[in-house]
């Protein structure tokens, strides 16, 4: 396999010594078909061992490593640098607050998905055996279960960057994802919580989260019928 | 930290709602009125032509329906995105406001145009 060499920027910013973020060079030979997430460990590994970022299952499952690389939200783990023609410049996720270098503050983002709650409420009594779905009601939540809450979504919302207490894509549709699951008794509780100026009425179908999403979930389609859903049952 | 981000109880789905209902008149509308102007009749409109059009109840009811669609379908869409932004309860009081005088505003004069420019001739 051919290696090239390729010019990587990254945004470093380390609170202890900087006032803002700034941008370092790297160069490097890389294979084409290395990962973003290569790129990063090799530098980490050989150059430069203060980087700091997240990784974790290094296959597109934990969600540890979403990042911006060249103006788009990523799973680093998953794309390959040659989608990327020219400098790759590596930056944390917008809309969070930065820790260090590519690692970037959560706590909020989990705090709203907490809000909404996420797990399955059951006021029926339990079946003995297992709590089945038909494939068609399946279908309604089958997408929005393969969320790994990774982040790129709400990071990328617009909505978000103007005010930091919106609940965000990711939230949303984890609350879609429970609402619209058959086997489900909370959503009612549910949709009064999302039925907020800082809940879904900040959603103005944008469509930066759906690109930004490493799992291709067509975010504002379910989130356009979750809007639907409130409107129908609070008339 | 436990942050609270219900901000407040009252919903936005009405206005969505709305918005969305002033969509699709005002589409219909639209096409209405394309259809009488350029459409039916000569193709070119003159000054005299809209002015006799004017001159019709009915054409005018639909001309109000019109400006008064198209104005709450635009104050409402810059209010529900000015809302993105606004934390603050006296800001957000000021600019609804502002919007509301700017629509009354632009209703008056817009009706002055349909129901005087046609009475007049
Ligand atoms: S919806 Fe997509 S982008 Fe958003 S957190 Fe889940 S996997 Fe990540
Ligand atoms: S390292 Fe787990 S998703 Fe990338």
């Amino acid at each position: 396999m051919s290696k090239e060499k390729r010019i990587i920027k990254i945004l470093r910013y380390d609170p202890a010594n900087d006032k803002k973020p700034h941008w370092v060079d790297y160069t490097g030979e890389f294979d084409s078909d290395s990962t973003i997430l290569d790129v990063l460990n090799d530098i980490h590994w050989k150059t430069d061992g203060s980087l700091a970022y997240r990784r974790s299952c290094r296959s597109g499952i934990c969600g540890s490593c979403a990042m911006k690389v060249n103006g788009q939200n990523i799973l680093a783990c998953e794309t390959p640098i040659h989608k990327f023609k020219g400098k790759i410049k590596i930056e944390p996720l917008p809309g969070f607050a930065i820790i260090k270098d590519l690692v970037v503050d959560m706590d909020l983002f989990f705090e709203k998905l907490k809000k909404v709650k996420p797990y399955l409420v059951v006021d029926k009594p339990l079946p003995d055996k297992e709590f089945t779905q038909s494939p068609e009601e399946f279908e309604y939540i089958r997408e929005s279960v393969t969320c790994i809450l990774c982040g790129a979504c709400t990071s990328s919302c617009p909505s978000l960057w103007g005010n930091e207490d919106y609940l965000g894509p990711a939230a949303l549709l984890k609350a879609y994802r429970f609402i619209f699951d058959t086997r489900d008794d909370g959503a009612n509780e549910r949709m009064d919580i999302v039925n907020d100026k800082n809940g879904i009425w900040r959603c103005h179908t944008i469509f930066n989260c759906m690109e930004a999403c490493p799992k291709d979930i067509k975010i504002t389609e379910y989130l356009s019928r979750l809007k639907v859903k409130i409107v129908e049952n609070s008339i | 930290m436990d942050k609270n981000f219900k901000e407040t109880s009252r919903s936005g789905g009405i206005i969505w709602l709305f918005q969305r209902v002033s969509a699709v008149i005002l589409f219909v509308l639209l096409m209405a009125h394309y259809v009488t102007y350029h459409f039916i009749g000569h193709g070119i409109v003159k000054y005299v032509d809209v002015i006799e059009k004017m001159k019709a109840p009915w054409f005018n009811l639909v001309q109000f329906l019109f400006l008064f669609t198209a104005l709450y379908h635009g104050i409402n869409g810059i209010w529900m995105v000015a809302e993105d932004y606004m934390k603050k309860k006296g800001t957000r009081i000021f600019v609804f406001s502002i919007l509301v005088m700017l629509g009354a505003i632009l209703m008056f004069v817009g009706m002055l145009t349909i129901f005087k420019a046609g009475a007049k001739l």
